[in-house]
């Protein structure tokens, strides 16, 4: 330390990579803000709302694809000045653990649940025709499914469960809390009217069954179930190579310093440029960690501060007393 | 770099602690936290059993950025020889629970502390942080009737200006 009791600007130095998920209203096209200013120096466990823990990531690179060109005179030609041809940025990474919203980041289009079939459901790839759903009833919470005592006994400790509204004929992005898959026609999805928890990010792990609700084990993405929304039982995700829908959401990485700076990237826009993909790591013999690995273009917005349009936000907070 | 070693172990040492209150050991008649830095105690030929026992071997320096930064070698050896009760047939479980112990001191969140000076009579906050990597394991080795391993750690500091 010197005498100012200033400490010299080092280069970060970190051990990993937090992801935070927050999402994209895509009916009228808003991201969710993230503003550093206010909320940069978050616990990394307890994000700010709405935003949503990915956990650690691994492999995380940034590429700027930005092009910048010459403007150039006269004869012989002089560059006079630069102007940007092209604007573009991707970002990738390795998720470290398996969850909904990561495997739904990664797969490249709309990821689905494998519903618990019918009785005699004919075999398809992304599941067969659904059980009839389970209403929910008045009392149910982000965390507490009230279904009565009778429909509580249709489930078990340890079931997943999906938590949405019919599928009624809508038309344009459907899940609820997050756009989840658009739907062009009523008729492509077969009028099914399970296709919104087939597609929904709405999901969550039954941890106890009491008094005729069903508790999980986290929050549900949407919040406190709406009117009219039913429960089906899943027995898994399930995605697919092709397919017509680009999720898309709010990104935020952070990088903290052992300084006791941190380092945030905040991609407003992101969608997934290829499709579902794993990394292979060794461990020993045959021992492999399968990862899930994303490559994400950002896509536009506009600064409210200037009215610059750009496709995500670097920010540093040095650590208390470092030279600037 | 003597207060980065300090604070490592003083790091080291309530952390333990904390996760195993009831490992103590006896050092020249006072009891106290199953942790020491040979450098720190009498020269002897004597290694506690059921205790970790820091060595501070290598290190290097980088002089690139604003602050020199420092890396150090930390040894940190241990060994069990099992509950006579036992007949010494548990000395594996003890030592897989040293293992488990040091597992959670030097990996729990921060891996870093502010860098003190113990120098005088009262410690003094410095500027910058102390932090380590993840702890490595070597392979148990049998001496005897004893089962003893040593891990490492490495734990990096920067040299702050006028810091000795």
């Amino acid at each position: 330390m010197s005498g100012s009791g200033l400490v010299g600007a080092v280069a970060p130095v970190t051990r990993r990579v937090r992801a935070y998920f927050a999402p994209v209203d895509r009916v009228v096209g808003v991201p969710a803000v993230f503003d550093p200013a206010q909320m940069g120096t978050f616990a990394l466990d307890t994000p700010p709302a709405p935003w949503v823990d990915l956990g650690w990531c691994s492999a995380f690179a940034r590429k700027s694809l930005t092009e910048v060109g010459a403007l150039r005179t006269g004869a012989p030609a002089v560059a006079q000045s630069q102007i940007r041809t092209e604007v573009e940025a991707t970002v990738s990474l390795e998720f470290e653990s398996w969850g909904k919203l990561q495997i739904a980041l990664t797969a490249g289009s709309q990821q689905m649940n494998l519903l618990v079939t019918a009785n005699g459901a004919a075999a398809n790839g992304s599941g067969g025709a659904a059980a009839a759903p389970i209403p929910l009833i008045a009392g149910s919470t982000a965390t507490s499914l009230t279904v009565g005592a009778a429909a509580a006994s249709q489930f078990s400790v340890g079931d997943l469960v999906v938590v949405d509204v019919d599928y009624a004929g809508q038309v344009g992005f459907v899940g609820s809390g997050v756009s989840a898959a658009y739907v062009s026609s009523a008729t492509t999805v077969g009028n099914d009217v399970n296709y919104v928890r087939r597609v929904s990010l709405n999901v969550g792990r039954v941890v106890a069954i009491a008094d005729g609700s069903l508790q999980l084990g986290g929050a549900l993405l949407a919040g406190v179930p709406a009117t009219g929304m039913q429960v089906s039982r899943l027995a898994g995700f399930v995605d697919r190579e092709g397919g017509g829908f680009f999720q898309e959401w709010s990104g935020l990485f952070v990088m903290d310093g052992e300084q006791g700076d941190r380092m945030l990237y905040f991609y407003p826009r992101l969608q997934a440029m290829q499709g579902a993909a794993e990394s292979l790591e060794a461990l020993a013999g045959p021992l492999e960690r399968v990862k899930l690995a994303g490559v994400f273009r950002a896509l536009p917005v506009k600064d409210a501060n200037d009215g610059e349009t750009v496709l995500c936000f670097r920010s540093y907070l040095p650590g208390a007393m470092r030279a600037v | 770099m003597q207060n980065a070693k300090d604070t490592f172990y003083v790091s080291l040492r309530d952390r333990l602690s904390a996760v195993n209150p009831a490992r103590t050991m006896v050092l020249r008649g006072v009891t106290r936290p199953g942790v020491l830095v040979e450098e720190n105690e009498l020269a002897s030929a004597y290694q506690p059993v059921d205790a970790f026992c820091l060595r501070w071997t290598g290190s290097r320096v980088d002089m690139r950025g604003a602050l020199p930064l420092v890396a150090m070698h930390c040894e940190i050896r241990y060994g069990s020889d099992g509950n006579a009760g036992n007949g010494g047939m548990d000395r594996g479980r003890l030592l897989a629970a040293m293992d488990a112990e040091l597992v959670a001191a030097v990996g729990a969140a921060p891996q870093s502390a502010a860098k003190m000076s113990y120098a005088g009579a009262t410690p003094v906050a410095l500027g910058t942080r102390v932090f380590w990597g993840d702890v490595a394991f070597g392979a148990a080795t049998v001496n005897g009737e004893r089962l003893e391993r040593v891990a490492t750690v490495e734990v990096f500091c920067y040299q702050e200006a006028g810091e000795l």
